[in-house]
């Protein structure tokens, strides 16, 4: 399944090609430290170009600068034609800008009210009354916010704050849409809502936007893209342009044993991750066949199961192109195993645990189970109870109703036990910043009960196993993020518990770091037979998971493999397909009249379920194409668990609003 | 687990966390100086700058007799309560001078003023004081009248045939003050000892909820929550670890400032003013404690531990005695662990007493620290409930 090498960004030619903004050899500087180190960029009019790139990569810096807020050390920002080199130059592009700053409601006032927090910002811009309130009704009724007009914005949920910074940002329609990583933290369904509300205005307005985000995965919805590691452009252009950077293909199989597998195929790729009991590595080999080939051949008796072959995503090319630059992955020894008692019965066992606050229900009898040396991943929203699960079950809050086991350890009565058995990793990765590296493992071997001896033996694990040679003495605020959460881990480890807890440990983190950060959890599951549960709302690193929980509203909703997960749902709502036309915007419109339920804007191409795909792709090319729609290809995708995750869960919102119906009438 | 493998992992868990409070606290430079600069200059400043006693007041004089009497009422106003800032051709300039500032006082001293005094006149002579600075200005209002009073007497009883200053055979009732504990009145002895116990008091609240808090801010706190540190064993080295540094900070102070500069008496045991200086901190930790669990972030503690402070520096007795209050605020300040650490401070300092004399305020102050300590460690773990 491969795209043909047709233009994506035909869409735009037939519109002006009017330059919004062009940079060049911008340079920001932080006293010593080089934030942005010579980007060159330009924006034409009506586009969404994506910034990309992890914590620190220099993307805020260059928004800031554009927007006019910051200054910068060399190199040249012209907005509209105007050169922003002072205050005064910034004063005269402003009025034509938005900018929505990083951070979750960051531009709003907590204690205004939905309604107050737009009209404050209306009337900063000075938009007419008249004007505003047609806006608003507009921009409330696409968010699905009207509902919730007179609620103050501190109770709103973290999806919902977004949308309103949003709306404030865009309320006087400004020519020029700066957002700074908008779906940071958001949940995948909130996620779709902003990117179709984001692509309409652009679409109806005329307007450009310039948005960032930490999602690889949201690469393809840009129209173009540069990609920002440590300052400097890797790449840019089109999702199709930077694609064709690394040619090659993403060979995914099972195969058993999976730790031999990994080293005999690691000889020929650098780029090997496993995704619970599937292999997925990256073959320089463009033609399907000769990648499957070389695959098989490398494994020599071990024979590969189910095997795939698919062209790679933005996230692969974008690992290859740090791979490239950075010479090699960083290598870390594992260190020998050190042989523990075995381990019987369950990891997890959590079995209808009810937590309420107040009359609000948080957790609503959720049962699982996580075997030794199984990684399951507790997906969901904020808010939908991930954490509270979590804290129940190490005994941080006593919980309402139910049971939970944790390393044979009954969580009501032997909490003190459970505490010592486990290791526990958590968003912020909870590391003293002021300590170094040694500091910190020091203190959590002593906290754990360690004595001198066992402290040193573990500490040389640590750091051989998390890679931080060298870093030793280093204060660990001064760590990169990515080493700074691998230190974290080993702090988890320091007393080699048998089960793992990681509360979103993945935020901010580079792809190359977090997938080194993967290698290291599947070989501890893998050899040392350690039980983890894991929290994300990174859908792609799911993939990694064996078992999946999805949660909402408190409840698992949906339960399995990421693979069986991706069958249920095409087995109900079908196989994905993806559009690709000259005139995305009237395309969807015409294609959601038509009844294509679940279309929605990807990029410049339409996304749409289909449990007929041969006869739903040619009714859609007679509605689109009797509308002057040109369609240029029709392919078929794999699902993501992104769009596992957006089905599942407006399907129980669906369901929710039927038995509400119901009750009322 | 034995009991002692028990007890040698309790001791392991509050040495290592508090090396991690010491170590964390050193690195925290602004802190760092402003807790070195509050036990050294600080103290020095406070013990040598706040003065009600009089000292170098400018004195200007007019002098239109310039005569063997006005020369000696002039050389009475000496150092160190005087300073003479020149003579005055013009009383008027005398205004102008003051205005300026540059001089506290201008002394009129009439023509025939040695004339009236021999001849048994009585006569007068005019004090302009500037009381911009009040308890410098009244007390050199004061000091002149005595001293203009003295000279008068002495000049009668020259008149009246006796000779200097013998005054034994005229009947006369003599007001004499004898100052118990500090006879020379050396007020940089009360000042830098009320100075070092406000920095004490500040430095007791607020380090421990800083730190507190700052774990709260960063999130740390949830890791030392599931790891199997009990409260206290979070709690407690954290209050270890800052009472060592503000006893340590104490030391400096008091052996390094008060000592060598302002000769500041020990009349009484070190060891056990140390002793109950740790007490006294450990049970206004438990305020901070307290603090640190109603409030969010550093700003907000800071701001608590102010409101909460201010009262009690300024109630307890040190910027007045405790006597001259209304009897409520008396019965609040019972509450105030600080009000038995000023009569136990001085008390062994100056008066050089013991337990002996000191065992009712240690009692209140040990059951009040518990109590306090007690309620913040309540506080500290339901917030996590």
């Amino acid at each position: 399944m491969r795209t043909g090498a047709s233009s994506q960004y035909s869409a735009l030619n037939s519109q002006h090609f009017d330059t919004v903004v062009s940079v060049s050899g911008f340079v920001k500087r932080y006293k010593k430290h080089v934030a942005v180190q010579g980007v060159d960029m330009e924006i034409l009019k009506g586009e969404i170009y994506g910034l990309i790139g992890p914590d620190g990569a220099g993307k805020s810096s260059l928004m800031k600068a554009i927007a006019g807020v910051l200054t910068y050390d060399e190199g040249t920002v012209e907005v509209f034609g105007t050169l922003v080199d002072s205050e005064r130059a910034a004063e005269r592009v402003k009025q034509r800008i938005g900018f929505l700053p990083q951070g979750l409601g960051l531009n709003l006032y907590p204690d205004l009210s939905v309604e107050e927090n737009i009209d404050f910002f209306a009337r900063l811009r000075l938009v007419p009354e008249r004007d505003l309130i047609e806006r608003k009704t507009r921009l409330l009724a696409m968010t699905r916010l009207d509902k919730f007009r007179d609620r103050a914005m501190k109770n709103l949920s973290g999806g919902m704050k977004q949308k309103l910074g949003l709306i404030c940002t865009l309320i006087h329609e400004p020519e020029l849409a700066i957002l700074d990583e908008p779906t940071t933290g958001v949940d995948p369904v909130s996620r779709r809502d902003f990117w179709s509300i984001l692509a309409e205005l652009l679409q109806e307005k005329g307007m450009t936007a310039l948005v960032s985000t930490a999602y690889m995965d949201e690469a393809s919805r840009f129209h173009r893209l540069s990609f920002l590691s440590s300052g400097k452009v890797v790449a840019s252009g089109s999702p199709t342009e930077v694609q064709a950077l690394v040619p090659g293909s993403m060979v995914t199989f099972e195969a058993t044993p999976q730790l031999d597998a990994i080293a005999r195929v690691k000889t020929g790729s650098r780029q090997v991750e496993a995704l619970g009991p599937l292999l997925r590595v990256f073959r320089e080999e463009t033609v399907p066949a000769a990648a499957a080939q070389a695959i098989t051949l490398s494994l020599g008796d071990i024979t590969p199961l189910h095997l795939r072959v698919d062209e790679p995503e933005l996230e692969d090319v974008f690992v290859a192109l740090l791979l490239r630059q950075a010479g090699q992955l960083l290598s870390t020894e594992w260190p020998p195993v050190t042989v523990l008692p075995a381990n019987h019965g369950l990891a997890i066992e959590a079995k209808g645990l009810v937590r309420d606050f107040g009359t609000f229900r948080a957790v609503d009898r959720v049962s699982f189970q996580v075997k030794p040396g199984e990684i399951f991943g507790l997906l969901g929203a904020n808010g939908a109870g991930k954490t509270t699960v979590i804290k129940m079950l190490t005994g941080i809050t006593p919980p309402t109703g139910g049971e939970g086991w944790v390393a044979g350890a009954e969580m009501k009565t032997a909490g003190g036990a459970i505490k010592e058995r486990i290791g526990y990793m958590s968003q912020a990765f909870s590391l003293y910043l002021d300590l170094t590296v040694v500091e910190n493992i020091r203190l959590f071997a002593g906290i754990y009960g360690l004595d001198a001896n066992a402290t040193d033996q573990r500490l040389k694990w640590i750091v051989s196993m998390a890679g931080l040679k060298g870093y030793e003495s280093s204060l660990t605020s001064r760590l990169p993020m990515g080493v700074r959460q691998r230190l974290a881990l080993g702090c988890a480890l320091v007393h080699q518990p048998r089960v793992l807890f990681l509360d979103e440990p993945t935020s901010g983190v580079d792809p190359i770091g977090r997938r080194h950060f993967w290698d290291i959890l599947s070989r501890l599951a893998r050899e040392e037979g350690v039980g983890i549960l894991i929290t994300t709302h990174y859908m792609s690193e799911a993939e990694h998971c064996d078992h999946l929980a999805l949660m909402y509203a408190g409840r698992i909703v949906a339960e399995g493999s990421p693979g069986d997960m991706k069958r249920q749902v095409e087995k109900e709502a079908g196989q994905l397909l993806e559009v690709a036309t000259d005139q995305p915007g009237q395309a969807l419109r015409r294609a959601t009249q038509a009844g294509f339920s679940g279309a929605a804007l990807f990029g410049t191409k339409i996304h749409l379920l289909s449990l007929d795909p041969p006869q739903d792709e040619a009714r859609l090319r007679t509605v689109l194409s009797s509308d002057g729609v040109h369609v240029q290809d029709v392919l078929i995708r794999p699902l993501s668990l992104e769009d596992v995750f957006v089905y599942r869960v407006m399907l129980v919102e669906r369901q929710e609003q039927a038995t509400v119906k119901g009750a009322a009438a | 687990m034995r009991v002692s493998d028990r007890l040698t992992v309790w001791c392991r868990r509050i040495a290592v966390m508090t090396r991690k409070e010491l170590l964390q606290l050193f690195r925290d430079i602004p802190l760092m100086a402003f807790l070195i600069y509050s036990f050294t200059l600080s103290v020095y400043v406070t013990g040598n700058g706040i003065q009600t006693q009089l000292k170098n007041a400018g004195l200007l004089v007019s002098d239109a007799d310039r005569s063997v009497s006005s020369r000696e009422l002039i050389s009475r106003f000496h150092s160190p309560y005087f300073r003479f800032d020149g003579e005055l051709t013009h009383p008027n300039e005398g205004f102008v001078r003051l205005d300026r500032g540059g001089s506290m006082m201008v002394l009129d001293i009439p023509t025939r003023f040695h004339e009236a005094l021999v001849s048994g006149e009585s006569t007068a002579v005019q004090l302009f004081v500037d009381t911009t600075n009040s308890p410098q200005g009244l007390s050199a209002a004061g000091y002149a009248a005595r001293i203009v009073g003295q000279f008068s007497q002495e000049l009668i009883m020259t008149r009246n045939g006796q000779t200097g200053s013998s005054s034994t055979t005229v009947p006369m009732i003599l007001s004499d003050h004898r100052v118990w504990f500090n006879q020379d009145q050396n007020e940089t002895w009360f000042e830098s000892i009320s100075h070092l116990l406000r920095m004490i008091t500040i430095f007791a609240v607020l380090l421990p909820a800083a730190a507190l808090v700052r774990e709260k801010e960063r999130g740390t706190v949830e890791q030392l929550l599931v790891s199997p540190l009990t409260p206290a064993q979070i709690m407690l080295p954290k209050v270890v670890a800052m009472t060592l540094v503000i006893l340590g900070a104490t030391a400096v102070a008091l052996f390094g400032v008060m000592l060598p500069v302002f000769s500041v008496p020990i009349r009484g045991s070190v060891a056990l003013l140390f002793l109950l200086t740790a007490l006294f901190i450990v049970a206004t930790a438990g305020i901070g404690v307290f603090a640190s669990t109603v409030t969010k972030n550093q700003a907000q503690v800071g701001m608590m531990t102010l409101l909460v402070v201010a009262p009690m520096l300024l109630l307890s007795g040190i910027f007045t005695p405790l006597e001259t209050m209304p009897v409520w605020v008396r019965y609040l300040m019972a509450l105030s662990p600080l009000r038995y650490f000023i009569e136990i401070a001085t008390g062994i300092l100056l008066k050089g007493i013991g337990l002996e004399m000191l065992w009712s305020q240690a009692l209140s102050m040990l059951a009040l620290g518990v109590s306090l300590f007690g309620f913040g460690m309540w506080r500290f773990r339901r917030q996590f409930q």
